[in-house]
């Protein structure tokens, strides 16, 4: 027991530091109190400590998005209570952001979990639903406060600012952007081009301003907690 | 399994891995920016009393090998071979460094690491980026040391000085008496105590104050920087500059040969004129050293992308070990992932996503179709035309290899499904890749498909691609790959197989093996390839089969 012990003691917890911080690559680790609650995606949840919670289809999350929700139920649950909680999405890379005063547009899937008192707001990308097999649902988060990613792969920031031309991704690798990009839908240039995933997904968003862009290395973008049901 | 290390973390070695021969692997990178990647193997106190036991590029190995330097390999800008049970017991500790030359500072680094791999298998990484550091411009990455057992530890502690200030921390022999001593606890012990910032915990998830370290970067930079550069009683110090290389040819010479080396350690007036020189280094040819100059103007860069006003990275302190994200804001917490900067045409972001800046010598790329996640400026993908596509067909599923072409002024972005990328830059050589594993490649290589056959291969051949002449080939594997040296008795399965040197010949193996035959569906034969070739041809693959 001893011997087991000491070879998995480099995996225990380290303390806690933050509000929100990395346990490994991809797993998550919130430290609870009440008072301060959190938005989860439903079934991202791989432990706890303590007393914590579960409300699994809060009315702010109907409210705020309708759309969203299906027969299914609410993709978010509202965690309250005091303790450790460990969240986690198949093994994808979490990166944690402690926004001060930012706003953030996160990809739905790509949505982790987020501090219940930041500002938030669910909508559908215009003109793009369709092409991203989900449906591509994006989360404005904006304040003062915590929010976790989920991303297939170490991801990498982009500025779009850069250059003149606009920004164009694979909606697929897509994780984040600034809001105050534009953003629109762009079919490929020619017709005879085939890009995205396999055919037909001749598919570019379009970013344009002064903001970053989020990506994944990988055209996984399969929810997997929403596959679960 | 893989442990990642954070600042202070350390284990016993034998904890990590039950091998004693140890790759240990360190990438470090910032824009603009050149590293020299040492080791230094101290004695019990903590000094370079032996300075054959400062390996670097100049010294690439210690007099019995127990310590090497490898060179670059992939994904780690330089790596060591160790051999813990061969090392000397007056060696008690070895020192892995990493020394900005010229100008810059480690806050200006993007993500880095250093592992260590034993049995082709990462054992432990302790990850680092810009933001742990403000302006040091030299830094103890980890350290192998002995007490009791030879025990691993994530040190990450700079010093502002460079290199000079390391040399002093360790130069047993540095005449003014003092400096060593009263540097060498406060440099030595904390990397093995819980480091500083960590000790206390910030306690509120507030903004976690960036205050106690912020004062620090400005005054020790800046001011040494241009004065002492110019310092002419320097080529002197270097009196050996070819000297050292062939000292390794003949390893049992290194004693009478060795003598020049010590100088530039032991004298303190160098002191001056270390660090801020570009492409300075004890024993290295002066030559190079001004070359570098112009990219010290570009120290700014990483800062700038994405850059949300009010936060600078060189603030954060290097808190807890993970500094990027608690500290306070958007800009922050993403810092880690930055786009690396631009300056070659291939460039690899991080592990798993490679960019291409086709503004950069003007060819076109052709890459697999789908893979592109991001691009910026005006490209134009095309896939028709090329003449290309459609003979690449083929494989167990039927499924096509298709590519595009991308053309045009801007940087792509290419990555598929987080599988590893490699850059395989080939200068009138040949590969053989599986055609399953190419990504991209530059169209400016000549490039052939070529099948082969056999009866145990799904689908009834395995398809390969042919490059020669000279541009790069991204490689995707599925994880760590391992590149083996071919011999008379290489073999690999076929499915697991990434590439291999053109020079090989290869040759079809199968084995039959009549249990399996049992089963319904399954062939019962596994094909391996065997290779064959003259030494120094090898053979990569990949611990997935497709």
């Amino acid at each position: 027991m001893n011997a087991m012990n000491q070879q998995l003691a480099g995996f225990a917890p380290t303390p806690v530091t933050a509000r929100m911080e990395n346990h490994g690559r991809s797993m998550l680790k919130v430290a609870m109190q009440s008072g301060q609650d959190l938005f989860a995606r439903t079934g991202s949840m791989v432990a706890y400590e303590g007393f914590v919670q579960y409300e699994p289809n809060p009315p702010a999350v109907r409210q705020m998005a309708s759309q969203w929700v299906t027969g299914e139920g609410a993709p978010l649950m509202k965690c309250t209570g005091d303790g450790l909680l460990y969240l986690a999405d198949y093994g994808a890379d979490v990166v944690v952001i402690n926004l001060n005063n930012d706003s953030l547009s996160v990809n739905g899937t790509n949505l982790l979990a987020f501090d219940a008192h930041l500002q938030w707001g669910v909508e559908r990308v215009k003109g793009l639903a369709k092409f991203a097999g989900q449906g591509l649902f994006n989360v404005e988060v904006a304040g003062t406060g915590w929010v976790a990613l989920t991303s297939r792969g170490t991801p990498i920031v982009v500025d779009c600012g850069r250059g003149e031309d606009e920004t164009y991704v694979d909606p697929d690798a897509l994780v984040a952007w600034s809001p105050n990009l534009k953003v629109k839908g762009k079919r490929s240039f020619k017709a005879s081009s085939m890009l995205g995933r396999g055919s037909g997904e001749a598919y570019q968003m379009a970013f344009s301003g002064q903001g970053i862009v989020v990506v994944q290395p990988s055209e996984d973008s399969t929810d997997r907690l929403r596959a679960r049901g | 399994m893989a442990r990642e290390f954070q600042r202070g973390h350390k284990a016993k070695v034998s904890d990590l891995t039950a091998g004693t021969d140890l790759y240990v692997g360190v990438q470090i990178a910032g824009p603009g920016l050149t590293f020299d990647i040492s080791c230094f193997g101290l004695d019990a106190n903590e000094q370079l009393s032996d300075d054959r036991y400062f390996v670097f590029f100049n010294q690439p190995k210690s007099p019995e090998e127990s310590i090497q330097l490898l060179g670059a390999q992939a994904g780690d800008t330089e790596s060591f071979r160790v051999t813990l049970d061969r090392v000397p017991a007056s060696i008690h500790k070895l020192s892995f460094t990493a020394t900005i030359d010229g100008a810059g500072q480690m806050s200006q680094i993007g993500p880095g690491h250093i592992r260590i791999v034993a049995g082709g298998e990462e054992v432990v990484r302790y990850a680092f980026t810009g933001a742990e550091f403000t302006t040091e411009r030299a830094v103890m990455l980890g350290d192998f040391y002995l007490k009791d057992v030879w025990r691993f530890a994530a040190v990450g502690q700079g010093f502002d000085g460079g290199l000079d200030a390391l040399l002093k921390n360790f130069g047993g022999e540095v005449a003014e008496e003092e400096q060593p001593q009263q540097q060498a606890p406060a440099a030595g012990a904390p990397g093995f105590a819980p480091p500083p910032q960590a000790a206390a915990p910030a306690p509120s998830f507030g903004a976690p104050a960036p205050a106690p370290q912020a004062p620090a970067p400005a005054p020790s930079f800046g001011a040494p920087a241009p004065a002492p550069a110019p310092a002419a009683p320097q080529p002197p110090q270097y009196p050996q500059p070819a000297a050292p290389a062939p000292v390794h040819a003949a390893p049992t010479m290194a004693a009478p040969l060795a003598p020049p080396a010590p100088a530039p350690y032991g004298q303190p007036p160098q002191q001056p004129s270390y660090g801020q020189v570009p492409g300075q280094y004890p024993g290295q040819v002066p030559p190079p050293a001004p070359a570098p100059g112009g990219y010290g103007q570009q120290p700014s860069y990483g800062q700038v992308p994405g850059q949300m006003p009010g936060q600078v990275p060189g603030q954060q302190p290097g808190y807890a070990p993970q500094a990027a994200a608690p500290a306070a804001g958007l800009a922050a917490a993403l810092q880690p992932y930055k786009e690396a900067p631009t300056g070659s045409r291939w460039t690899p972001q991080n592990q798993q996503l490679m960019r291409v800046d086709l503004s950069m010598g003007g060819q076109a790329v052709l890459a697999r179709q789908g893979s592109m996640v991001l691009y910026q400026g005006k490209v134009d993908f095309s896939y028709k035309g090329a003449g290309f596509a459609g003979r690449i067909v083929g494989n167990a599923t039927g499924q096509e290899m298709q590519l595009m072409r991308c053309t045009g002024r801007g940087q792509v972005f290419l990555a598929e499904n987080g599988a590893h990328l490699h850059a395989i830059e080939l200068q009138g050589d040949a590969i053989c890749v599986s055609a399953e594993n190419v990504l991209a490649f530059d169209e400016s290589l000549q490039h052939e498909v070529r099948r082969i056959e056999g009866h145990g291969i799904p689908g009834g051949a395995l398809f390969t691609m042919q490059f020669q002449g000279t541009g790069t080939v991204i490689v995707k594997t599925h994880g760590v790959p391992v590149v083996l040296p071919v011999t008379p008795t290489t073999f690999a399965d076929s499915n697991a197989i990434v590439a291999w040197s053109a020079a090989s010949q290869v040759i079809l193996s199968s084995q039959v093996r009549l249990r399996r035959n049992a089963y319904p569906g399954h062939s019962g034969e596994t094909v391996n390839l065997q290779f064959r070739g003259a030494p120094g041809n090898f053979i990569v693959v990949q611990p997935y089969e497709v």
